[in-house]
């Protein structure tokens, strides 16, 4: 079943042009949202997310339209920009606190086992956090209101190796119980220890969607790194011929 | 809305915008241009709007299953919540000066002006003007504050230099009576402030609404 479809999204920007952005995420599935800086990753997100407004294309979640349904869908799904930069100087049970009063779903047995596992200290602000352990808070949040779908836009930049392994177990486990990921990286070891599926963008344009294996397959079995990197170079190449 | 205005006064709000309802107290200032309680009334919720920038309360917002008008309707709630308490005290202390001290010495040589209701008519203008450019105005954005904080000043200066021109004019000493002179009169133009602030507050969240949700963030 299809949690999340992206179909025809395009953003302008006076010096960007994001276009043909389409994709289906099933459910209980990672997905690898995948480029170099610069390629569109967040505005995809953002236009997913309704942060930014699409010029055209269509955003269906839960079969429901974004943003018509957005108060709905939004219960439904968690956004985490990487580490939780807001109220910095507050405490987390604070934010918490009242964090919880908008989510219909709060389930405080599930935020007490995230908090427990992730170590949290309700004490701390998240100025006082690792930027780990604000991308652990970040998770925490959207995974105790029961989110179905997950949205995280570079949840592994800036995380050293063991809080990257940590995170990518921890994305195993939600999706064992159901719950389907969408994450943004440009750090391809990632992808290749947990996503089921790849879209990859660059310089604004879909070059690919498809299942993992299969993109690595149809590539002569290279590394995700050898791909992007091959791809990058041509690029480059063309542009330096023009 | 009830949580989101929760969120306001629990995670947004600068504790500033608490301290300067203290500025209601300028209402009993002999020889002071009473009217700049108003103004610092609004420099407190100003300090608010600044504290929930920085603490990126905008982005924490949307990402709430909420819609973005309620973000904007929040904030004008908020605004005018701070701004009421801030009338209500200035309205208090207005009637102690019209009629416990109304003979104290040094209101009855007062040049400036008086607490009476033109006064509370012209605080709720000046709180007027600051939901529309200020609170308004930030919303263009959703995180510049300078320019709309100085529009608001500007405006507000006008306005407390009209409130203290005004009753030196021929016909319109009336309007600086601290007791008894037209009374009916008076209070005719705290409640045509009252619909000012009113219609004018709703539109100003209106307009700021439409211009939020044309924003990308």
């Amino acid at each position: 079943m299809a949690i999340l479809e992206v179909s025809g999204l395009r953003k302008q920007y006076p010096a960007f042009l994001l276009e043909d952005v389409s994709f289906t995420l099933e459910r209980g599935r990672i997905m690898g949202l995948i480029g170099r800086n610069g390629a569109g990753k967040t505005t995809t997100l953002k236009s997913i997310f309704n942060l930014v407004h699409p010029d055209a294309g269509e955003i269906r979640i839960f079969d429901l339209p974004m943003p018509a349904e957005e108060r709905e869908i939004k219960q439904r799904i968690g956004y985490a920009g990487g580490a939780v930069d807001y109220y910095k100087r507050k405490k987390l049970r604070d934010i918490v606190a009242v964090t919880r009063t908008f989510y219909e779903n709060w389930d405080d047995a599930a935020y007490r086992k995230y908090a427990d596992t992730f170590s949290l200290d309700e004490e701390k602000t998240p100025m006082q956090l690792s930027e780990g352990m604000r991308v652990k808070f970040s998770l925490t949040l959207a995974m105790s209101h029961r989110a179905e779908l997950l949205i995280l836009d570079e949840p592994t930049s800036g995380l050293d190796p063991v809080s990257r392994a940590e995170l990518l177990d921890a994305f195993l486990f939600l999706k064992e119980q159901g719950v389907s990921i969408l994450f943004s990286t440009h750090i391809t070891t990632d992808l290749e220890k947990c996503a089921d599926d790849i879209t990859y963008l660059a310089r604004g344009k879909q070059i690919a969607s498809q299942p993992l294996d299969a993109f690595l397959s149809a590539h002569g079995g290279q590394s995700l790194e050898d791909i992007m990197v091959q791809y990058e170079k041509e690029s480059l190449h063309e542009k330096l011929a023009e | 809305m009830k949580n989101l205005l929760s969120k306001e006064f629990r995670l947004a709000a600068s504790p500033l915008a608490y301290w300067f309802l203290l500025a209601a107290l300028m209402t009993l200032l002999p020889g002071y241009p009473i009217l700049m309680s108003a103004f610092f009334i609004c420099f407190g919720v100003f300090h608010s709007f600044q504290n929930a920038r920085e603490a990126n309360d905008i982005l924490y917002s949307v990402l709430l299953p909420l819609q973005k008008r309620d973000i904007v309707r929040a904030k004008f709630r908020f605004t005018c919540l701070i701004q009421m308490i801030g009338f209500l005290l200035c309205a208090i202390l207005t009637a102690v000066r019209m009629t416990a001290l109304s003979g104290a010495v040094p209101y009855t040589g007062n040049a400036l002006m008086n607490a009476n209701p033109v006064y509370l008519a012209f605080v709720l203008l000046i709180f007027t003007s600051f939901n529309v450019l200020f609170v308004g105005g930030f919303f263009k954005t959703g995180y510049k504050i300078g320019i709309p904080f100085l529009l608001y000043s500007i405006v507000a200066a006008l306005l407390v230099t009209v409130a203290e021109v005004l009753p030196h004019l021929p016909k319109l000493t009336f309007l600086h009576d601290p007791a008894g002179a037209r009374l009916g009169l008076q209070f005719g133009i705290l409640l045509a402030a009252m619909l000012i602030y009113a219609v004018v507050t709703l539109l100003a969240c209106r307009k700021a609404e439409q211009r939020f949700e044309k924003i990308d963030l």
